[in-house]
């Protein structure tokens, strides 16, 4: 994309500073519930899995934090703290956060299973991909506009 | 044994990495060329690059996940 096509887009304003959009709103909001709604179902798993022992349930709370803390910081670097105006600023954030989100999950992995001890794998992972899933389907389901598409 | 794990860790972490890579490039790709069409429509593509860049990420992730567990815990 030229340097022209850039500057008008920002001119004509329709590449919006500060992802103050009303569609970065409304994701900045969907996605505030989504990390609640997923903060609320690992915490009542957590409880659940106490009743069983308290290994799983601390492998269960660690494999849901390292899907929501690298998600969360994401959604808050492009959604909320984001200065990017033209479309080759947007996707230069998008990378630079994707990257942070995977180092940031390959970091909180390799603590867990280097410090925690004794560590119940399964029910970590199996609560990373649950939350991968409920992500997916959130998303298409809080997103309406994503459906119309 | 210990090199079979190693390849196999190194086969996990490399093909996740090249299914993100390649899966999050693309997004932009179509991103810019849908910016470069209809520039009106950039906070729109905007939201839906930023929604599905979360969905491409999160096999290539679980993968990780796996070959670190292999890797420090196996």
């Amino acid at each position: 994309m030229g340097q022209d096509q850039e500057r008008q887009i920002e001119s004509t304003g329709l590449a919006s500073s500060s992802g103050k959009s009303k569609y970065n709103k409304r994701l900045a909001l969907n996605y505030l519930r989504l990390f609640l709604v997923q903060l609320a179902l690992i915490s009542i798993l957590s409880v659940l899995m106490m009743l069983k022992d308290f290994v799983t349930a601390y492998s269960v709370f660690l494999g849901g934090l390292i899907y929501l803390v690298p998600a969360g910081w994401f959604s808050l670097r492009v959604l909320v703290k984001n200065k990017a105006q033209t479309p080759r600023q947007i996707v230069a954030n998008i990378y630079v956060s994707e990257t942070g989100k995977v180092l940031l999950a390959v970091a909180m992995f390799t603590l867990v299973f280097m410090l925690v001890e004794p560590l119940n794998a399964g029910a970590l992972f199996v609560t990373y991909i649950l939350l991968q899933i409920t992500g997916w389907y959130l998303q298409l389901k809080l997103n309406q506009r994503f459906l119309k598409l | 044994m210990a090199e079979l794990l190693f390849i196999a860790v190194a086969l996990l972490l490399g093909l996740s990495a090249l299914a993100g890579a390649l899966g999050v490039s693309l997004l932009g790709g179509k991103f810019l060329e849908g910016a470069a069409r209809q520039p009106e429509l950039v906070p729109l593509l905007r939201s839906q690059f930023f929604i599905v860049v979360g969905l491409v990420d999160a096999v290539p992730m679980i993968g990780v996940g796996m070959a670190l567990y292999m890797l420090f815990a196996g």
